[in-house]
């Protein structure tokens, strides 16, 4: 426990107990109790362990009723005699009787917490004769009013103590939560950012990434509260505080300044705040709570980044598919980027979330992946195709969720796969699934992969023009296509943006 | 919802009150709701008036939404001014 010494030699916690002692409810009903026993002149309270004649004089003139003024000498004498009883009572620290010289009784009761005396409490009273047994009684109470009041005083400065840890804490719960609900990289550095600034109270916080080639921080994200735009900087590694942050791999801090590495493995980056809102200087706690969020966002940042790599490598995985199917049908040109450039924009406009539009960015590319297993006569046939030949064409949605199922990480473009030949009216396949049975990917891939149909080069039919292409689509809603869906592609086949990215790629011009 | 109107809502002014005496804490309603000792669906309305009236900054997520304390010294400085004139609790 904290204990300041104080000039009267009480320590702080002793003064904080004395204030807690004197408004105690406890010890004014003893007061009462005891008091209709001996009928005090005076009840007295002395806050020191050891008082001085100066300090009694004080006590005697603002309680006792017969002090008559500082110069009186038979005053002079009481205090004096009072002092002597304290002396003995720090000696055998135990309630000890006396009489005054104005004829009155009286007693002192030390206060006691372990072995050290902290105070006095006494009474002056005109009744000489009171029962040991009443005395006792009172040491008892004083001793159980005394332990009550410290107990209190022990909860408090716990509660004091205790309370703005656990708000800490809570606070860096919060933003670990916070900064691991994002792996978009792009969203969750500006977010460390701004809760950076919110935990420091400081006005700007910056956070730059090595290029370890270059040996440079890249700026990748800057908040400054005070400005509406802000210019990104880079740092050289050892120059300025990010740089030497950087550089040594410890916080350096100056009066307007803080910054800290963000250090995984090796460092990765470093995190900087400036200016505190209240412009008071950045302390070692400062850099301590910083460190603390700096352990956290280099966790949430290499999760980031590891995923976006994984995220790039599956990319990477389903255009070499791609490449290897497109190889299979010479002289067929696939449009894929305007294909996904249509496939996204629906679904956004449809309001998919960030799991679902990612689905579907790699079923727009890998819709067909399941042709691989039909025999390259048949792709490539001229004619109509047989009934036998044609259940094996319809086996590839089948084959390509096959192709997959082996990589978790398209665990949920399958449906989409498998089932983006249904039709809404349920004359589709492979299950004849209808309606909002078909799972809203497979619903929009549906119509993709339709238009692409008629508008690609196939060998067993003529390229449509896009405006059929368009009109069968429209026709066709309600039966084979969901009108909804149908709706959404409408408006984004109009689009001035789309319209010229496809005739680009199909007809090399826009 | 004015700051003077917020002021005369006990709720809305625990949660100031928290928020004043811890302004680098950013807490979720649940949290809050503990911290004040209050009802957490009511905790998480006020702090959404709260948001509104800029008194409180929420950063959101998709799994919560964490609130802080405004930056804006002015808007604390005015905000220490009343809370001086309300009565403690």
């Amino acid at each position: 426990m904290e204990e300041i010494k104080t000039n009267g030699g009480n320590t702080q916690y002793q003064r904080e107990l004395f204030a807690r002692l004197k408004k105690s409810i406890s010890l004014k009903r003893e007061e009462e109790c005891i008091g209709c026993i001996i009928q005090p002149s005076a009840w007295w309270i002395i806050e020191k362990a050891n008082p001085r004649i100066p300090d009694l004089k004080k006590v005697i003139s603002c309680d006792c009723p017969n002090y008559k003024g500082p110069s009186s000498a038979r005053n002079a004498n009481c205090v004096k005699m009072v002092f002597g009883i304290i002396q003995k009572v720090r000696e055998t620290k135990a309630l000890t009787k006396f009489d005054c010289i104005y004829s009155l009784h009286g007693f002192i009761y030390p206060i006691i917490q372990g072995d050290k005396i902290y105070g006095y409490i006494g009474a002056c009273y005109k009744k000489k004769d009171i029962a040991p047994q009443i005395l006792d009684i009172f040491a008892a109470f004083t001793d159980t009013i005394v332990r009550e009041v410290q107990k209190e005083l022990e909860l408090s400065k716990l509660y004091e103590t205790v309370r703005p840890r656990a708000i800490a804490l809570s606070t860096v719960h919060t933003v670990h939560r916070l900064i691991s609900s994002t792996l978009d990289l792009s969203e969750l550095i500006p977010r460390i950012a701004r809760l950076s600034l919110q935990i420091m109270r400081a006005n700007r916080c910056s956070i730059k990434l090595v290029d370890s080639k270059r040996k440079i921080l890249l700026p990748k994200a800057t908040v400054d509260l005070r400005k509406k735009t802000v210019t990104l900087k880079k740092v050289k590694i050892g120059r300025h505080a990010p740089g030497k942050a950087f550089k040594y791999g410890r916080p350096i801090r100056g009066r307007d300044y803080l910054a800290v590495p963000l250090i995984d493995e090796d460092t990765i980056g470093v995190i900087t705040v400036y200016d505190k809102i209240d412009r008071k200087p950045f302390t070692q706690f400062d850099q301590e709570i910083m460190s603390t969020m700096a352990e956290q966002a280099v966790i949430a940042i290499k999760n980031a980044q590891l995923y976006k790599e994984q995220e790039r490598l599956t990319m990477g995985s389903i255009k070499s598919l791609a490449k290897v199917l497109d190889t299979r049908a010479p002289g067929t040109y696939v449009p894929r980027a305007s294909f996904l450039k249509i496939a996204l924009a629906m679904g956004q406009e449809m309001h998919l979330d960030a799991e679902n539009m990612k689905s579907l960015e790699y079923a727009a590319i890998l819709h067909d992946a399941g042709e691989i297993v039909i025999p390259y006569k048949l792709l490539t046939k001229p004619s109509k195709l047989t009934g036998k030949e044609y259940e094996i064409v319809k086996s590839h949605p089948m084959a390509g969720v096959e192709i997959i199922k082996h990589m978790k990480a398209l665990k949920s473009v399958m449906p989409i796969i498998l089932y983006h030949h249904e039709n809404y009216d349920g004359s589709g396949y492979p299950k004849g699934l209808k309606k909002e049975q078909i799972p809203i990917g497979a619903r929009i891939m549906g119509v993709v992969s339709a238009f692409e149909a008629m508008i690609t080069k196939r060998p067993y039919r003529t390229v449509r023009k896009i405006s059929d292409a368009i009109e069968e689509i429209r026709k066709n809603s309600g039966t084979q296509f969901d009108p909804k869906v149908v709706h959404v592609f409408l408006s984004v086949i109009n689009r001035k943006d789309v319209q010229q990215a496809l005739e680009k790629e199909l007809y090399g011009h826009s | 919802m004015d700051i003077a109107k917020i002021f005369r809502s006990d709720i809305h002014l625990k949660i100031i009150k928290f928020f004043h005496e811890n302004q680098a804490s950013i807490d979720t309603p649940r949290g809050v709701a503990t911290w004040i000792g209050g009802e957490r669906a009511k905790v998480k309305n006020a702090l959404e008036d709260l948001v509104k009236a800029d008194i409180l900054v929420a950063h959101r997520a998709t799994s919560t939404t964490g609130y802080s304390y405004t930056s804006d010294d002015k808007l604390i400085s005015k905000i220490a001014k009343l809370l001086k004139k309300t009565k403690p609790a």
